[in-house]
């Protein structure tokens, strides 16, 4: 017995709520989130400040909704980023002749094998000013691996249609073909991972701030909030920890429940157990 | 005979493409790292380059080799590596595999004992799981396996450093051995806890709900309906004959998760200050230690593959199925 799928209401609705409170922080910040209030370093959650102060004195109320900005930004622009590498990667590697896409695949295979953390270490250590635009490009080009693989299965099969066959034969471009033909029929297959991408994308910013090679501690985001996270645990200053990781783990898991949604209840045929098997759905959340 | 002359190719095979693979890795990993901006002579001289005459700072690259030209500076690293030496780590002025060595146990000790652990309680849980299907249990469970998924591995560190070692005292929060006490297992034991308990509880629920999944698809099928005609009880049919079904695809998924798991030790470490690989990898990533987080590059990328071509071949041994062609 399974049951119909319905759309994660309330999953959107939060996740809504949050984005455009993120967005329109100016409404609903009572402090500035920039400024460092001396007077009140590490003051737990009273009335004044709604979530404590931190280390540095900064409201921690503020920062979230500021930070939220920063942190949901990366999410979504790496998950683009992603998305564009993987779409070109896995579209002309299941367009191109059988030597070319072999050797496309076990680079990918290969680069698959090592842990994306290693990867995103190196790139974020070789890169000297972190910003925002690095930090998307570097977690952009470590995720773009599984979506790449799937696309080049789906473009293989889309290749034998007849629709694909008489479109190049009256002319069509390699790009024409990717926009018209096949970006619409991988999508449906895809987009699971693309929404979990943007949760995994802003997991990977909050664990690279917090680890020192992530966003600067002056930007404001929800990682590098944490990242004085250290510190506050030798002061038991619990909400430093609590509160922004409270806000990091609902969106994220908002972000799954919208992403297990579109997750089709596809039987491949290969055997492998990796990120593109996918299996008899059933809703758990 | 002819089976295992068979094997012994395919193994043959896979270490060639391994072996290729790692010297790839090194020349792009070498490349990245000369190329990458800062002066290395002040990666490790420090402050002292700017007081140097020009004879000494020439005496200086020279000795760090760094006036020659990419490719012989390449093939010089690869001599030292065939020879052993990998070069000096900037940042802790001693030879890299010496750095490494110190740590490398802790590190093997913390993700073997993580993965097995992992694999295992995986197994039980789905098998759990299945057998209460669609109860209320089997649902919760669900529930908040979902939700520890989505928890990032380091929050749950600083969580449970913040309850456990700050405020209940139960267990330390870092390092392997307490600093200046006495080696023992005891210690090393209590140490491990709170690092082996985040990172189970971060991949149990992902590969306990692939498992589950791919059982309940195994109780589907009609071999089951007879076992259970015949009498065996419903225990003994899931354990012992729906999860051999599902054990080729299960150990499929082990190797290729070694990469997921070590990755996650990595970031426990770090949160931990476990002296591990770990936390080698991320100190010369914010130093710019090029040497030694090359070498931690290759290191891995050897231990990932040796652990999914070991379960890649076994996987093939055990469900003929699994063959490819």
């Amino acid at each position: 017995m399974r049951d119909e799928k319905k759309f994660p209401k309330v999953s959107a609705i939060v996740l809504c709520i949050i984005c455009v409170s993120c967005f329109c922080s100016e409404w609903i910040m009572n402090h500035d989130p920039l400024y460092l209030n001396l007077e009140h370093i590490g003051e737990a959650p009273s009335r004044e400040f709604f979530f404590g102060t931190d280390t540095m004195g900064r409201d921690v109320f503020s920062m979230i909704w500021y930070g939220g900005r920063v942190s949901l930004l990366i999410g979504f622009l790496s998950a683009l980023f992603s998305f564009v590498i993987a779409i070109l990667y896995g579209g002309i590697s299941g367009f191109s002749s059988k030597w070319l896409e072999h050797f496309l695949m076990k680079v990918l295979d290969l680069v698959l094998s090592i842990p994306s953390i290693l990867l995103v270490l190196f790139l974020q250590a070789v890169m000297r000013n972190h910003s925002i635009l690095s930090i998307t490009i570097t977690i952009g080009l470590t995720s773009w691996f599984p979506m790449a693989k799937m696309i080049r299965t789906d473009v293989r099969q889309l290749r034998k249609e007849n629709y694909v066959l008489i479109a190049k034969q009256t002319g069509a471009s390699f790009f024409y073909l990717l926009r018209v033909h096949f970006l619409p029929n991988v999508l449906p297959s895809i987009l699971f991972m693309i929404i979990t991408n943007i949760g995994s994308a802003i997991a990977s910013e909050a664990t690279l701030s917090f680890l020192g090679i992530g966003l600067p501690i002056e930007q404001v985001s929800w990682g590098t909030m944490l990242s004085r996270g250290d510190q506050a645990l030798l002061a038991n200053e619990w909400w430093l920890i609590v509160i922004p990781g409270f806000f990091l783990i609902v969106v994220i898991l908002c972000i799954t429940a919208i992403g297990n949604y579109f997750r089709e209840e596809t039987i491949t045929k290969c055997s492998n157990l990796s990120y593109q098997h996918k299996r008899k759905i059933r809703k758990t959340f | 005979m002819n089976q295992w002359k068979r094997y012994g190719v395919k193994i043959f095979l896979n270490g060639v493409k391994m072996i290729g693979f790692l010297f790839l890795l090194s020349f792009l990993v070498f490349f990245m790292a000369r190329m990458a901006p800062g002066d290395p002579l002040k990666a490790y001289y420090g402050e002292r380059i700017d007081r140097m005459t020009m004879e000494e700072r020439q005496r200086a690259i020279e000795k760090l080799g760094i006036n020659e030209p990419f490719i012989k500076q390449y093939s010089l690293w690869l001599k030292g590596v065939m020879k052993g030496e990998v070069g000096i780590s900037y940042q802790y002025k001693q030879p890299v595999m010496k750095v490494i060595k110190g740590v490398i146990g802790n590190t093997m000790l913390l993700a073997g004992s993580a993965y097995i652990f992992t694999f295992l309680l995986a197994f039980l849980l789905a098998i759990f799981c299945v057998y209460y299907e669609q109860s209320l249990l089997d649902r919760f469970l669900c529930k908040v396996g979902t939700i520890f998924t989505c928890i990032p591995s380091f929050w749950l560190a600083l969580l449970f450093i913040l309850i456990f070692s700050v405020n209940l005292k139960w267990f330390p929060s870092s390092g392997a051995y307490t600093a200046g006490g006495e080696r023992t297992i005891k210690d090393l034991f209590l140490h491990l806890v709170l690092p082996l308990l985040v990172l189970i509880l971060e991949h149990l629920w992902y590969y306990a709900y692939l498992l589950r999944n791919r059982l309940i698809e195994e109780t589907r099928k009609g071999y089951v309906t007879f076992a259970l005609g015949k009498g065996i009880p419903r225990w003994r049919v899931l354990v012992f004959h729906c999860a051999r079904g599902a054990m080729p695809s299960y150990l499929s998924l082990m190797a290729l998760s070694v990469p997921h798991i070590l990755g996650g030790t990595y970031i426990v470490e770090k949160v931990f200050s476990y002296p591990g690989l770990g936390t080698l990898c991320f100190e010369s990533a914010k130093y710019h230690d090029y040497n030694l987080l090359m070498m931690l590059t290759i290191i891995t990328a050897f231990f990932v593959l040796v652990s999914s071509t070991i379960a890649k071949v076994l996987s093939e041994c055990i469900d003929h199925r699994m063959r490819r062609e």
